[in-house]
Parts: structure tokens; C-alpha cells; sequence
């Protein structure tokens, strides 16, 4: 069947506008009552619209798009993984050795030679630290080189 | 003449030596975004917001280097469109059409220069435009009561996907998403909280320059990963500037033609700088006849397109600062900016932040005069960057969207934040869910839920007042016809925009 992305789309977006609208009418009445509009009002249109919207998806879905498989998916998961893997690390390790890490990662994942896209890493790290905590004085965490 | 008084002050705010390094510094670093391969100009505004923030710039100075950064970037389009036959943006998909042959001739450096003129003269029509036009439009503005701003911002999301946009439905729907986003936190007027889930990071609801650096620069690190493009181009030679005065003479005609041409495609709702170039482009055909070689490097097939883009890049000014409506997503990251320096924009800004908006115009005029000026003889620098390969360039991009974000709050949470919007960027993108609608809706949100509620209040919750004044219901026609003229017209001109660049002498 075609159209099988827009139509996984809309089914959830239709749970999600479902949920979205369901959840607006739960909250309580503001405090001496509300006139003409509540807290609650906008929410329930928006909900509206995106349940329209979403059954339209569902019934008159376009052609699918070309989805990553195999190498190209992994390859998608390694770059997602290294992102929130720099995000973990940013503050224990400190900018420099996590930053050098992640582009180089990056880099080398894009098809950059190993030793070049860790360089890279490395030079940007130092430059981008320098330029913001020296040039900038804003700081950027330390980490491991405490000292530095 | 009251107008020319208010632009002597903007002069005064922006010839200040600091405010002129940045205008310099914006000018130099939007056209290296135009013309790198992945960094769109919205992408590239959206990252530097969060730094402009940081770097605690008076709010003149960060929109003057916005500004700057945004009109850089409508110059640097034309640079990879001329030397390598790929647009650097979408608006400069017109300009491969000459330009391109041209190069191939051994005209590349001339192609580059005049191209460098006619962005000029595009962007100079277009500021003039802008200063005529947008006080006025300001003034009327005025008359705007919460009802017909309602409508207003209807129709600026009806029209958001243009007239070539592919789903309207799709525009709607993500519309609809960056509204609901928005309606994340504390609500302003009774205090309740809203899905927040009692996430104490939440309650104040989620910065919408994180959810933009995540949409745009996240998600288009993912598309490079994914095609695997990060090799790079070969570098090419621009050769000797053979551009004859009498040459550049010849084309002013053309360059007035397509800058205002442009300049009226920017203004309109719907239209935007790859209309504006197109139509340029085709009227100038369509002038000249068979006395133009067009598609064979004609160089006023160059011209035309390069001064309409960068008249619509001006025009599109207009909207977002009169009405703090933006037509491009490049105007709705700008918006992003003033909103979070905490100015409301719309027609009040004329009149209380007014050296900002006039600090802005003149920041335009300085910096089309420092564009010309680099692009001419820095030309060669900017064609030596264009050969650096996404694989290195695109994780330092991202690297700094990083440090841009951390910088705002200091807290990782962000970060997760801005890479779980990267993720849903991407998938969006994949099912050709448009991402500026979305951003819209994040900025303009919570403003369209206020005017309901002012509108409603002020009726006594009668619905009617929505669509009572004749304003309001010519507001409403307009969004109508805006979601329904592109299923109408979308198709067959998409088709001629297609066979047009078809047309042209493809390379390989």
C-alpha cells in the first residue's frame, strides 16, 4: 500500500490530538470563573484542527517518501546516539575532550579519514573554548582540564 | 519627510563604529552561509541567535547583525548557482539557468560580478520600498483590533506555504503542531498550567530558539548522514574580470525591472524570493524576446533573477516588521530575535522602538554597499570556502548550535530538548511536513491565543465578532484563498518552474 508514512503520521497525530484536546478539558476552572475564553478554549480548537487534519492524512495520503534502510539507518542511529552521548558528557568531561570527541565522531562517521576529522575536532574545540571563555568571557564547563 | 528625519536617526544608530563591525561581520558571515553547501540562511540566522543572546548585544545592534547576516546570505546563493550549477538556496535556483553557462564560457569571475551588482540594485529597490511602504503600512496597522489580528495571523499561516507549496493540509498541520508546543506551560492570563506534567523546566514553556536550532540545524546534520554527501566539491576557477562598464549599463533596465518585481513579491503574502526571482526572470524573457540568448549566458539572465531574489528579500521585511507577520522562514527566525530581545513587533514598534526598526533599514543600506564591496574583490575567498567539505564543516555547525544553546541556560536538559526537535525535524522533513509553519506557530502561538481572548472579551464571548468587521472578513477570504489557490495553481506552476530550469543547458 502507498502512502503508508503519511498514514502512520496521521494516526498519530490523531492519538496526539485526541490525548492533546482530552487532556485541555481536565484542568479546573480558573479562579472566579473565566469570560469567553479559558485556559482551555484555544486548546480544544487547535485539537479540532489537527483531528481534521490528521483523517485527511489518513484518507488522502501522499506518495511515500524514500525512508533509510540498512547502512544509512545505522548510520543515522551512530550520529543520533554521538549527539546525546555529547550532551551527556558535555559537563563531566568538560567542552574540550567532549567537543574534540563528538566532531570528530561526526566527522569521521560523514566519511572524513579518522586521524583528520579527530584534528578537526581538536582544533575546533580549542578555538571555539578560547574564543568564548577567553575573547567572550562566557564559560564553557572545564571538566577534566580543571586547571586549564 | 517625516520618513527621511526617522532614517538620518537610523544612520546615526548604525554608523556607529560598533554596530558597523557587526553589520561587517554579518554581511562577511551571511555570505559564507548563502554559499556553503547545508546552511541554509534560515539555518544560519537560527544558529546565531542563541549567540547574539549570549554575547548580551544591545537589541539594535544583534537585529543590525542579523540583518546583515540575512541579507549576506540572499548574495552568496548566487555564488555555488554560478560556479557549480547548485543553487546555494532555494531563491538562486534561477540564477544556474545563465549564470552557469556563463562560467562554463569562461565568464565566471564576470557572472560573479555582475550578479554581485544586480543583488545591489535588487536590494536597494527593495529597501526603498520598504521605507516608502512600510510606515504606511504601520499606520493602518493600527486600525487592527484583536479580531482582525486573529484573522491576520490566519492568513499569514494559510499563506505560508506559498502558492507553489506542494499539501496545504500539511502547512496546516504544522501549523497546528508549533501552536500546540506553544500552549506548553504556565497559561499567561489564568495562571493554570498546561501540559507541562509538573516538569519544573517546562513551566515556563519551551524556548522556541532551542526547538529552532533543533528543527533546522539538527535535522539537516541527519539529511547530510543520511545521503551520505559529505565529500564536498571540487574546487573551480573563476578566471579574469573581462566586465566591460558599458556592459553593466546595458543592464540597468533589467535590474530595475527585477528589483521591483521582486520587491512586490516579497511583500505579498504567499510569494516570497523564489517567485520573486522566477517571475523576474520570465518577464525579462518574455521583454527582450529574440534578442536575448537566455539559458546560453545571457547576462542579463543573470541579473534578473539575482536583483529579484534580493528585492524580495527586502520586501519580505515589510510584513514582519509592520505586522510582526514574517512570509519566509528566514523572516520568522528574525522574528525569533526580536520577540526574545522582548520588543513586540507590529505597528507599535514604529513608534516605541523606533531607532531599532529604523537602525534596521539603514543597517540593510549599509550592508548591501559592504556586500558590494566584499563580493567584488573577496570574491576568490568565498570560492575557496565553497570547496570545504560538509563532512568537516557540518559537525562544527552543529558544535556550535551546542554551544549556543548551553550558553543560553547552561543546563544539558536543553540540549536533550534541541536534539529530540532534530530527530522530529527530520522525520517531519522525511513525510515533507514543512518546518516553517511550525516555527511560526511556536512564535506567533501564544500572541494569536491573547487577541482571542482580548476579541472575545471585548464581545461578551460572541463568536460572531470574529469575522464582523469588513476588515476581518476580507482577512478570512484572503486565508481561504490562500489555502485554496495553491491546489488550484500550485501544480501547473511548479510545472513551469521545472521546465523552465529544464530548459537551461543541464551539466552533466
Amino acid at each position: 500500500m502507498t502512502g503508508m508514512g503519511d498514514r502512520i503520521l496521521g494516526l498519530f497525530l490523531l492519538v496526539l490530538a485526541v490525548a492533546y484536546g482530552w487532556v485541555a478539558q481536565q484542568w479546573p476552572e480558573p479562579f472566579g470563573g473565566t469570560e469567553g475564553v479559558g485556559p482551555e478554549t484555544f486548546p480544544t480548537m487547535l485539537a479540532v484542527v489537527l483531528v481534521v487534519g490528521s483523517l485527511y492524512l489518513m484518507i488522502k495520503p501522499d506518495a511515500d517518501a524514500q525512508w533509510p534502510v540498512g547502512k544509512s539507518a545505522l548510520e543515522l542511529l551512530i550520529s543520533i546516539v554521538v549527539l546525546v552521548v555529547y550532551a551527556l558528557l558535555l559537563e563531566p568531561l568538560g567542552f574540550i575532550i567532549s567537543t574534540t570527541l563528538a566532531v570528530g565522531a561526526l566527522s569521521w562517521r560523514m566519511g572524513a579519514p579518522v586521524t583528520n576529522s579527530f584534528v578537526t575536532g581538536l582544533i575546533s574545540a580549542v578555538v571555539v573554548f578560547g574564543l568564548f571563555n577567553y575573547g567572550l568571557s562566557l564559560s564553557l564547563p572545564n571538566g577534566l582540564l580543571g586547571g586549564f | 519627510m517625516e520618513t527621511i528625519g526617522f532614517l538620518m536617526e537610523g544612520f546615526a544608530v548604525a554608523l556607529t563604529p560598533y554596530n558597523l563591525m557587526f553589520a561587517l561581520f554579518g554581511a562577511f558571515v551571511g555570505t559564507l552561509i548563502g554559499c556553503l553547501p547545508g546552511l541554509g540562511p534560515a539555518n544560519g540566522v537560527a544558529i546565531l541567535i542563541p549567540l547574539a543572546f549570549t554575547l548580551g548585544l544591545p537589541p539594535e545592534t544583534a537585529m543590525i547583525l542579523l540583518t546583515s547576516v540575512y541579507a549576506g546570505a540572499m548574495y552568496g546563493g548566487r555564488i555555488s548557482s554560478i560556479l557549480l550549477n547548485i543553487p546555494g538556496d532555494e531563491p538562486a535556483m534561477m540564477t544556474c539557468l545563465d549564470g552557469y553557462p556563463m562560467a562554463q564560457k569562461g565568464r565566471a569571475a564576470d557572472a560573479l560580478a555582475i550578479s554581485a551588482i544586480a543583488s545591489f540594485a535588487g536590494s536597494l529597490i527593495g529597501t526603498i520600498g520598504l521605507i516608502m511602504l512600510a510606515p504606511v503600512l504601520a499606520r493602518f496597522a493600527l486600525t487592527f483590533g484583536p479580531a482582525e489580528y486573529f484573522a491576520l495571523f490566519l492568513l499569514a499561516f494559510a499563506t505560508l506555504g506559498g502558492i507553489t507549496g506542494k499539501n496545504p493540509m500539511k502547512t496546516v498541520i504544522a501549523a497546528t503542531l508549533g501552536i500546540m508546543i506553544s500552549t506548553v506551560g504556565i497559561d499567561i492570563s489564568t495562571g493554570t498550567q498546561r501540559y507541562t506534567g509538573g516538569v519544573l523546566e517546562l513551566y515556563e514553556g519551551i524556548d522556541f530558539i532551542l526547538a529552532i536550532v533543533g528543527l533546522f540545524a539538527i535535522s539537516e546534520l541527519l539529511f547530510f548522514v543520511e545521503s551520505r554527501m559529505g565529500k564536498g566539491r571540487s574546487k573551480v576557477e573563476v578566471g579574469k574580470l573581462t566586465l566591460s562598464f558599458k556592459e553593466v549599463v546595458t543592464t540597468i533596465p533589467t535590474q530595475l525591472r527585477g528589483g521591483l518585481l521582486g520587491f512586490v513579491a516579497g511583500v505579498l503574502p504567499g510569494a516570497g524570493a523564489s517567485l520573486g526571482s522566477f517571475i523576474s526572470y520570465t518577464l525579462e524573457k518574455s521583454v527582450l524576446g529574440k534578442k536575448g540568448r537566455f539559458g546560453e549566458g545571457d547576462i542579463r539572465g543573470v541579473v534578473a533573477p539575482e536583483a529579484g531574489n534580493n528585492g524580495a528579500a527586502s520586501g519580505a521585511l515589510v510584513p514582519m516588521l509592520t505586522l510582526g507577520v514574517p512570509g519566509s522562514g528566514t523572516t520568522a527566525v528574525l522574528l525569533a530575535m526580536l520577540i526574545s530581545l522582548n520588543i513586540t513587533p507590529g505597528p507599535l514598534m514604529f513608534t516605541q522602538n523606533a531607532d531599532i526598526v529604523w537602525g534596521v533599514i539603514a543597517a540593510l543600506l549599509i550592508g548591501n554597499v559592504l556586500l558590494l564591496v566584499l563580493n567584488i574583490p573577496m570574491i576568490g575567498v568565498f570560492v575557496r570556502l565553497l570547496s570545504v567539505p560538509p563532512m568537516y564543516l557540518l559537525p562544527i555547525v552543529t558544535m556550535v548550535a551546542f554551544v549556543g544553546i548551553y550558553s543560553i541556560s547552561h543546563s544539558t536538559f536543553d540540549l536533550y530538548f534541541m536534539i529530540v526537535f532534530g530527530v522530529g525535524g527530520f522525520i517531519l522533513r522525511k513525510l515533507e511536513i514543512p518546518m516553517v509553519p511550525i516555527i511560526l506557530g511556536l512564535l506567533l502561538g501564544p500572541e494569536m491565543e491573547k487577541n482571542l481572548g482580548h476579541a472575545l472579551i471585548l464581545s461578551d464571548g460572541d463568536w460572531s465578532t470574529l469575522w464582523s468587521s469588513p476588515l476581518a472578513i476580507g482577512l478570512w477570504l484572503v486565508a481561504g484563498l490562500g489555502l485554496v489557490l495553491p491546489t488550484l495553481f500550485g501544480p501547473i506552476l511548479r510545472r513551469r518552474m521545472r521546465t523552465a530550469i529544464k530548459e537551461g543547458p543541464v551539466s552533466d
